[in-house]
């Protein structure tokens, strides 16, 4: 597997990938190799059913939503860079990172963008806001029919509630920040990939 | 054609793309500025504007560079027909940047314009300044600066790859330039020698890799080294979750069942751990080294079966009573030696003996008390978010689940998590009649007395007129009057439990306080069981001690027939030697108390079992299979399936360890068989639960660290060490058994060691501090210290809270003007769609209406300038 990606992908597209996404030379053709085991039509792309293979995807209540994010809209495949776009929020902040000056762009894998990606998930129609219908959605996934749908109703109401902040009745994106003040995302949202 | 066609969209697409490559490139620069709204959008678009223009050429010329690369990729992923190839083409340039489609569908006005100028890339700003990750575009800009540093990385060393030499360069070259302007910074110089200092350590430790030969080897081991090391150190991690015993086990229990049943089994484990160092104590000081070193089986009479026992010594019913060779063995107390030292190692077994007696309780009390102390901290330094329910729905699937086992048990997880916070929130809303509820509360808790007190009265008499039977010889009285006790005591701790459960319904309390009291009362209760069997064994240890009594008496008489029968016949021979089993003893009270606990202790863990068998399992399975044939639901009407009984189970432990306390001293082998019992337990009521329970109702939420548990047990050690203590301190020990035989009291053998072992000083230093003039002082001083330190730490306690409550009523009430803010600006504005709704007809309405807002504040008027804006977009 490893030789056939390493003479498939070429040192140009690697660097490519290298700049857009901050992985490591080898972090990317490890990815790659991962890549093409899970592209079973054997045709550069990966569709929705190979996503959902992966046993940990298959399983999650909000595996579909994040496959989801893996496509751009109103594509149902995804090449190996889109892949490794997605992937790269998941990569866990470094030491040297975290003090780069500012301004410079901000990398994929920034709390803010991990933040937003894991707001995508929750934000359905993507008007920037999580509305009670959504959470419901949300909930229904996590608990099936354990809880009746009223008590669902009450706990996303109390949800927006406290999460809510100017009143909309929505969950905003600056107020979901908030609501995660406190939660290391930085770490919890990182996937420890192997160098 | 199609093809044709398809080529031309494609030129579009690319041509699109590029302009919004460009103008992201463009944007970048200008991002700051883009982030504030208003006066400084102006100056960014100008500065825009010019970068704009100067890099459009060369921007395009590489954007199709990069294209070319992208296809020939894809050339060799797949080598398929060109048909293909084009679509695919297609699809890349599509990913590439999935903004051109969205920009297709809701900037349909806006595509003309984009198309005729290509080189400004204006327009397509306004649309990018909606929020949207830009993912590609943004870095692919910045790819131009990073191009120069790239050359860095050629010769590669074994370990490093190149992207991190050439991190590591950068940094060093930056540590440089550090060093070399640090003179000139304003800074203390206590900071500067600091960084001075640090800038030379890494300089030092990293130029090496990218220096040749030795060094760079010698820095790629080391990084492989750490590389190493950390992975290590993950997998130690893993390892030490591995092995926290039933981990895996409690954490499904209480996925399924609430934190209030896995509460239960983690103070199941928390008494495993203490008891396997009871175990470890007294089996490794007391048990080895008699059986080892001391004197064998046989050579004395307290280690050998009198004969009168002899014929049945081995049969399995006397075993199974811990009589027989059980009863004379190191599992008791009788069977060991009163001799100071033994074996080759001079070990002091009496004075082993007393410190492992003296030394589980003081670990235990040191255990029990610290744990509290520790859990109190937990529950004083907890942060209550106020995010509590954003938290369980954002942040409870783990997403790193694989295992569909694993996802169900976290399913139930998240389910039983939501119910108890929204009992949390129903408890906490609750407030009804407080009157009433406090009347009832009243009510219970004096039913709870009477019932209490009648059972008191009911041990106490029952307890009395056993007495009076015992006196008057058992054998003339029936099968109840002899076993009156026993039964009344099982039926009381049998129906008040259930009493104290339906007169519980009327307090209406939270169901964790609920909990507590329950615990309480039949803790309570409890008490006079203890109590009964307290009174019953020192009547016993009476008896014996009078039996004792007039045995010793006979001992001399039977000694000096003895001799007697002896002397006439030869009284040069040696003294005769009797066979230890023939020689008459003592009946030994310590092992009797022994083995009253160890079999009270077996007969509860047999109880236990057969309840759990029968009441739970055999009830589940019929419940199961009968429902098929049976004329109502028995799954969901009367007998169901059994719920996990928290109380009586939490009380059952503390109870059996109360026990152990007690008679750990007169039978060294009580920590062996707890250990065991909780042991076996643990699975069987994992099972149990698993298998044959149903979750509660209404499951709450409970601590893992029960604070109300550790203080029951708290209660129970100290009831527990008293009687033992008075044992020992009051009543002489035996004459001819146990390691204390010959002494007057048990504590004589501290005083014998001082003696003996110690320099003659020494026993008058600690003669001297034993004086009560000492020793008053110190312990007034003792109270005094911990008086103050309570009082302390009563005052801290407080302050957090008070900070803690201030902090809470601080949020609420920004959050409370936010949402005021927010709510008014929505009214005014409304209002001002009103008023200039109808301003066409009522012109002179307006101005009165604008004077009345313009003395509103600054975030009102700000709203109405918006809301002037939206009217006017409805009027066109």
């Amino acid at each position: 597997m490893g030789s056939r990606a390493s003479t498939l992908l070429r040192e140009e597209e690697i660097e490519e990938i290298k700049k857009e996404t901050g992985f490591s030379h080898s972090q990317i053709t490890r990815l790659y190799s991962r890549f093409t085991s899970l592209d079973k039509g054997e045709n550069g792309t990966l569709s929705r059913e190979d996503f959902q293979r992966i046993p940990e995807l298959a399983i999650n209540p909000l595996g579909d939503r994040i496959i989801n994010a893996f496509f751009p809209e109103g594509e149902d495949q995804v090449n190996f860079r889109g892949f490794m776009r997605t992937l790269a929020h998941f990569r866990p902040i470094e030491d040297n990172e975290k003090n780069k000056d500012p301004t410079a762009s901000e990398p994929l894998n920034s709390r803010s963008n991990k933040l937003l990606f894991a707001f995508r998930l929750y934000d359905l129609d993507r008007d920037d806001k999580i509305s009670r219908d959504e959470l419901l959605q949300v909930l229904r996934m996590m608990v099936g029919v354990n809880i009746s749908d009223e008590q669902l109703g009450s706990i996303a109401d109390r949800t927006i509630q406290e999460a809510d902040q100017n009143g909309d009745n929505s969950i905003s994106f600056n107020e979901f920040i908030k609501v995660l003040e406190k939660v290391d995302v930085e770490q919890k949202m990182s996937i420890r990939f192997l160098h | 054609r199609a093809k044709e066609k398809e080529r031309k969209k494609e030129r579009d697409r690319k041509r699109r793309r590029n302009v919004a490559r460009r103008a992201s490139s463009a944007r970048k620069e200008g991002k700051e500025l883009e982030d504030r709204p208003g006066r400084e959008e102006r100056r960014g678009r100008k500065k825009r504007d010019k970068e704009g223009k100067g890099k459009g050429g060369e921007d395009e010329r590489q954007e199709e560079v990069k294209n070319d690369t992208v296809a020939k990729t894809l050339k060799n992923f797949s080598n398929e027909n060109t048909r293909k190839l084009e679509q695919k083409e297609i699809e890349v340039v599509g990913e590439e940047d999935g903004d051109t489609e969205e920009k297709r569908k809701n900037g349909r006005s806006e595509k003309g314009g984009k198309r005729e100028d290509n080189g400004r890339g204006e327009t397509v700003e306004k649309k990018q300044k909606k929020k949207r990750v830009e993912t590609s575009a943004e870095h692919e800009s910045s790819e131009e600066e990073e191009d120069e540093e790239e050359k860095v990385g050629e010769e590669k060393p074994e370990v490093l790859s190149p992207e991190e030499l050439e991190k590591l360069k950068e940094e060093v070259d930056e540590r440089k330039k550090l060093i070399s302007t640090l003179r000139g910074k304003p800074w203390p110089m206590r900071k500067k020698l600091l960084t001075l200092r640090e800038s030379h350590e890494f300089v030092e430790k990293y130029e090496g890799a990218l220096g040749k030969g030795k060094s760079r080897k010698l820095y790629a081991y080391k990084v492989m080294m750490l590389k190493k090391w950390m992975k290590f150190q993950r997998d130690f991690e893993n390892f030490k979750t591995a092995c926290v015993p039933w981990e895996m086990k409690i954490k499904e229990i209480e996925s399924h069942f609430g934190s209030s049943v896995a509460s239960y089994f983690i103070f199941l484990r928390w008494m495993y751990g203490i008891n396997m160092i009871l175990f470890g104590l007294t089996f490794g000081l007391v048990m080895v080294p008699e059986a080892l070193m001391g004197r064998p089986y046989g050579s004395m009479p307290r280690k050998t079966v009198p004969r009168a026992d002899e014929a049945n010594a081995m049969d399995f019913a006397v075993l199974w009573d811990f009589g027989g060779y059980a009863q004379y063995s190191v599992l008791f107390y009788g069977y060991y030696n009163s001799q100071r030292a033994i074996g080759w190692l001079k070990f002091r077994m009496p004075l082993s003996y007393f410190l492992v007696g003296v030394g589980t309780v003081a670990y235990s009390y040191m255990v029990v008390i610290r744990t509290m102390a520790r859990n109190a901290n937990e529950d004083g330094g907890g942060d209550n978010n106020s995010f509590n329910f954003s938290w369980k729905m954002f942040t409870s699937w783990d997403y790193l689940i694989g295992n569909p086992e694993t996802a169900d048990n976290k399913f139930a997880s998240i389910t039983t998590s939501f119910k108890e916070a929204i009992l949390e929130e129903q408890e906490s809303r609750k407030d009804d009649n407080i009157h009433l509820t406090r009347f009832l509360r009243v009510l219970a808790n004096f039913l709870v007395l009477c019932c209490l007190a009648g059972s008191g009265y009911l041990i106490y008499f029952v307890v009395r007129r056993s007495q009076k039977f015992a006196l008057e010889g058992l054998e003339s009285h029936s099968w109840w009057e002899r076993n009156e006790v026993n039964m009344v005591m099982s039926l009381l701790g049998m129906f008040c439990p259930m009493l104290f459960d339906v007169i519980s319904a009327l307090e209406n309390y939270h169901p964790r306080i609920a909990l507590q009291w329950q615990l309480g009362r039949i803790f309570a209760l409890f008490l006079g069981n203890l109590y009964t069997f307290i009174i019953a064994l020192m009547d016993e240890i009476n008896l014996k001690r009078e039996e004792e009594e007039v045995l010793k008496l006979n001992m001399t008489i039977w000694e000096a027939s003895l001799y007697n029968g002896t002397l006439g016949v030869n009284s040069t021979a040696p003294p005769i030697t009797v066979h230890p089993a023939d020689i008459p003893r003592g009946p030994c009270w310590e092992t009797m108390v022994g083995q009253e606990f160890v079999r009270l202790i077996v007969s509860d863990t047999m109880t236990t079992y057969i309840t759990l068998l029968i009441g739970d399992f055999l009830r589940a399975v019929l419940v199961r299979f009968l429902n098929y044939c049976w004329c109502w639901d028995l799954e969901a009407g009367f007998p169901s399936y059994s719920e996990f009984d928290v109380s009586g189970n939490v009380l059952g432990l503390i109870f059996n360890q109360g026990m152990i306390w007690m008679g750990a001293f007169y039978a060294p082998c009580l920590p062996a068989l707890n250990v065991l019992r909780l042991h076996v337990s643990m699975y069987l009521q994992c099972w149990a639960v698993m298998c044959c329970n149903v979750p509660q109702e209404r499951v709450f939420k409970a601590s893992g660290s029960n604070n109300f548990y550790m203080a029951m047990l708290l209660v129970i050690l100290f009831l527990s060490t008293l009687p033992a203590i008075y044992t020992i301190v009051t009543i002489p020990p035996s004459f001819d058994c146990g390691p204390f035989s010959g002494k007057s009291r048990m504590f004589d053998v501290i005083q014998e060691t001082l003696e003996s072992d110690f320099p003659a000083w020494f026993g008058k230093v600690f003669s001297y501090a034993s004086n009560p003039g000492l020793v008053l002082p110190f312990l007034l001083l003792m109270v005094l210290a911990i008086y103050y330190l309570q009082s302390t730490s009563k005052s801290y306690k407080q302050a957090n809270l008070e900070l803690k409550k201030k902090l809470q009523t601080q949020n609420e009430e920004n959050k409370k003007k936010t949402k005021m803010a927010a709510l008014k600006a929505a009214m005014d504005l409304e209002e001002a769609q009103k008023a200039w709704s109808e301003a066409p007809r009522q012109q002179r309405n307006n101005n009165a209406s604008q004077q009345s807002y313009t003395g509103e504040k600054n975030t009102v008027t700000g709203h109405l300038v918006s809301s002037f804006v939206f009217v006017w977009y409805l009027k066109i």
